[in-house]
């Protein structure tokens, strides 16, 4: 059907496209890696956390007037890791053999990780709770301590050490809070070394403090940035349009050249406009006028229509006047995007993301499978462009051989 | 802000334009140290690299990354001279600068600065690199599938071999195709499932739920640990963009003067630059099919216009009404006039107020409910419905046109043999 060299573009269009699923095939199954992960037990037990359901405000980040816990505070602190030890060790005599080997990796791990509560409490002294929250409730405090410098070997305030060292706070812990570690074996909860799994127990998991405010900040920062870009400062607006403008006179003056990319969307411009009159005109012509009211109407329609087609004609050829005379300037591959036919108006970016709501996984599925189904179109649409192009091509370049010939 | 207001006194306040540069340059990516842009605007060569693989930053299309980083300096400047060549920029002293580095650091300075007054760059290159710390879905197509292109159907070729390579590619292509779309479904579920599985855990009651992203910090918390690092950094820059926003008035003051120092230059012929590694596709073609589709329509509306306006003259005449006969008439052409100048609207302006460019974050609520500023994947899925409606109609139109172009060809050229594919 078509010379070699069509099918050769052809073929270029369609390994590129090979290239383009794969890279993208790549990218869902990475995700989806991530995905199954969350979704089976996670792995090693233990250095997740999780927490009972919070009560109503107790410890979100007060910051505690004093910096340092007092000693006193530590006191207590030692006394409940005693405890616990103590716990650690019972529980350890039964436990299997297994946890034990994970602590010493999970003590090197220095940047103690698990975001999240620290020392557990006992189920039998709940009166501490409350005392135990508010010592490590100010988890900033703790971390500027140095670790109650007893000396205390790591493995005995791990929750102490480990906040210290981490760059992620932990979150102040709620009375009764979870488990932590899992040398200290959660003799608090009953569960416990069951895996966790998000399906069980994902709501009770909490963000680490030190993300949220990082989060917080930084979303706050993307809207100033928003705000700000719509109230651009004349000042700042004016002086850009006028060094612009002194720019193109300093380099000599004259019109500046089309690009390409604009000869293209001009060009996209008029075929929208060219369906949209085509439709219409069919519409019109294949209406059967009623009385001669209509009938005057359709008539004055086509006739508008009739001109407005003349006018796309003559932009168009405009247009390629001036791409002939002065050839439009390349456009780089790969600019990003290919802005798609279907994609609207270059609105403004806005630069903080918006929410897209749904309801259930139907719902989800069925719109990411209408947005490929939309993207092939555009595609396939481009490819019968590239197909047209390439016929036309071959019909001129044989009528010129006839010509020649 | 006391900077708001600039007076032209205001350049010489010590402090002002420095301050300005300085947030410039932490608002870029490895931006370059304030110094560059001063050494700059006297044309010192020691600023000239620096700059050049600055500007190759700023208009590289390709994600950053260590591959960019190796690539040459002589390459990196020939790269930003097409770039900049094809977005139009009107200083030819550029094109003829030697791409080695050693002088021309004021004429870089001017080529950035003529980026950053087109558009907002450091915001650009920041939204490039964004955190994103939700389940994000673009909404409109920009990014899907570039340079996708499934199977042509009715593939005709003209020796056995291409056509028998190119059904193979086609085949492969739609085996792909299927693959993508089970393993988007699948994501859609496993997505889906977590954010069920999370809710109530997020300390943002408009989220509700965690993100995989989110999710995974807290299952992998040295990584959540990078994630912390990076969001910081970025609120870093986000803060020197800021900055920048509110001290630009003085750059661009200070720019002037640049410019000012520079010689002007004579309009050239039109050049091109030698080199043009990303290939220009666009040609006119695109141009040709319009024409051609606009001249048929043209010669169709001719004779119906022609048939119908005689028709309506002998009408006309035959009933000649008084007044509201013309009343009438004026009423029809006002109306007629009012369709058509919305229809013309279509086409003229880019669509209203169109769904917000760029990524969402997916969020799961069991009633569906949405904000003002939220989308609804509800409302999404209808508009996307009738694009695909419309997209098809289109494709059958091309295919149909195809097909016609493929007639004349073949009536044009005897010579050729049609090998059909077996069972079409």
């Amino acid at each position: 059907m078509l010379p070699a060299d069509c099918s050769r573009r052809l073929v270029a269009e369609l390994q590129g496209a090979l290239d383009a699923c794969a890279q993208r095939q790549l990218q869902l199954e990475q995700s989806l890696r991530v995905c199954r992960r969350l979704l089976q037990a996670w792995e090693p037990p233990g250095t997740w956390t999780w927490e009972p359901p919070p009560e109503p405000e107790t410890n979100e980040e007060d910051p505690l007037p004093a910096c340092t816990p007092s000693p006193q505070d530590l006191k207590e602190l030692e006394f409940l890791t005693q405890a616990l030890e103590k716990a650690v060790r019972v529980r350890r005599g039964i436990t299997k053999a297994g946890e034990r080997n994970k602590a010493p990796s999970l003590k090197s791990r220095s940047i103690v990780t698990s975001p999240g509560t620290t020392a557990s409490t006992p189920p039998q002294s709940p009166g501490q709770a409350g005392g135990h929250a508010s010592d490590t409730r100010p988890t900033k405090g703790l971390r500027q301590t140095t670790v109650p410098a007893k000396g205390r070997p790591e493995r005995q305030l791990p929750s102490v050490r480990d906040r210290t060292r981490a760059g992620i706070g932990a979150r102040a812990p709620r009375p009764g809070a979870g488990l932590r570690n899992q040398h200290m074996a959660p003799s608090a909860a009953p569960q416990a070394p069951e895996a966790f799994t998000l399906k069980e127990k994902g709501h009770l998991l909490r963000l680490p403090a030190a993300f949220r405010k990082a989060a917080s900040q930084n979303s706050s920062l993307w809207v100033q940035l928003s705000s700000m870009q719509t109230s651009d400062s004349m000042d700042a607006a004016a002086a850009k349009t006028q060094f612009l403008q002194n720019i193109q006179t300093a380099s000599g003056g004259s019109q500046p050249r089309l690009s390409a990319a604009e000869v293209e969307a001009e060009a996209r411009r008029l075929r929208k406009a060219c369906s949209l009159l085509r439709l219409r005109v069919r519409e019109e012509l294949s209406a059967a006028p009623m009385d001669w009211m209509q009938e005057y109407r359709c008539l004055l329609t086509l006739e508008g229509l009739q001109a407005m087609v003349g006018q796309c004609l003559q932009r168009l050829q405009e247009l390629r006047a001036a791409v002939a005379e002065r050839p439009p300037l390349p456009c780089p591959v790969g600019r990003p995007p290919r802005a798609s036919p279907s994609c609207g108006g270059r609105a403004e970016p806005t630069w903080s993301p918006q929410l897209l709501v749904y309801s259930s996984t139907q719902e989800l599925q069925t719109l990411a499978a209408l947005k490929l189904r939309v993207a092939v179109l555009d595609q396939q649409i481009h490819l019968e462009k590239v197909l047209l192009e390439e016929e036309m091509g071959v019909q001129q370049r044989s009528a010129a051989l006839r010509r020649t010939g | 802000m006391r900077r708001r207001r600039v007076d032209p006194a205001a350049g010489a306040r010590a402090g002002a334009l420095p301050e300005a540069i300085a947030a410039l340059s932490r608002s870029l990516p490895s931006g370059p140290r304030p110094e560059i842009f001063r050494r700059a605007k006297f044309d010192r060569p020691e600023a000239t690299s620096a700059l050049w693989q600055l500007l190759f930053r700023v208009l590289s299309p390709l994600p950053a990354g260590n591959a960019l980083a190796s690539i040459a300096l002589e390459v990196q400047a020939r790269l930003v001279k097409s770039a900049l060549c094809s977005q139009g920029y009107p200083r030819l002293a550029l094109a003829q600068l030697p791409e080695d580095g050693s002088q021309g650091s004021r004429e870089l300075l001017l080529a950035l600065s003529w980026l950053l007054a087109r558009g907002p760059v450091p915001e650009q290159m920041l939204a490039q690199t964004r955190v994103p710390l939700g389940d994000e879905m673009t909404v409109c197509q920009c990014e899907a599938l570039a340079s996708l292109v499934p199977p042509a159907p009715h593939m005709e070729a003209e020796g056995p071999v291409d056509v028998r390579h190119v059904q193979w590619l086609m085949g492969k292509l739609r085996f792909r195709w299927r693959q993508l779309v089970s393993s988007q479904q699948e994501q859609c579920a496993l997505l889906s499932k977590i954010h069920l599985y999370t809710r109530g855990c997020h300390s943002d009651q408009n989220l509700g739920h965690l993100s995989v992203t989110e999710a995974e910090m807290l299952r992998d918390p040295e990584g959540g640990q990078k994630l912390l690092r990076t969001l910081e950094r970025e609120s870093r820059r986000l803060e020197a963009v800021l900055a920048w926003r509110r001290a630009e008035p003085v750059f661009w003051q200070w720019m002037d003067t640049v410019l000012g120092t520079c010689a002007p230059e004579a309009p050239a012929a039109a050049s091109q630059p030698t080199f043009l590694p990303w290939v220009p596709e666009c040609g006119d073609g695109e141009l040709e099919l319009v024409v051609r589709e606009l001249q048929t329509l043209e010669e169709e509306l001719r004779e119906a216009v022609e048939r119908r306006r005689v028709a309506w003259e002998a009408k006309a005449r035959g009933c000649g009404r008084g007044p509201e006969w013309s009343a009438a008439r004026r009423a029809s052409r006002e109306t007629v006039e009012k369709e058509l100048g919305a229809l013309q609207r279509c086409w003229e302006q880019e669509s209203g107020p169109a769904p917000a460019h760029g990524p969402h974050r997916l969020v799961r609520r069991e009633d569906g409910a949405a904000g003002d500023r939220d989308l609804r994947a509800a409302e999404l899925i209808r508009t996307l419905r009738s694009q695909e409606a419309c997209l098809e109609a289109v494709l059958r139109q091309l295919q149909g046109q195809c097909r016609q172009e493929l007639a004349r060809l073949a009536g044009a050229l005897p010579g050729l043999i049609w090998i059909l594919p077996p069972g079409r």
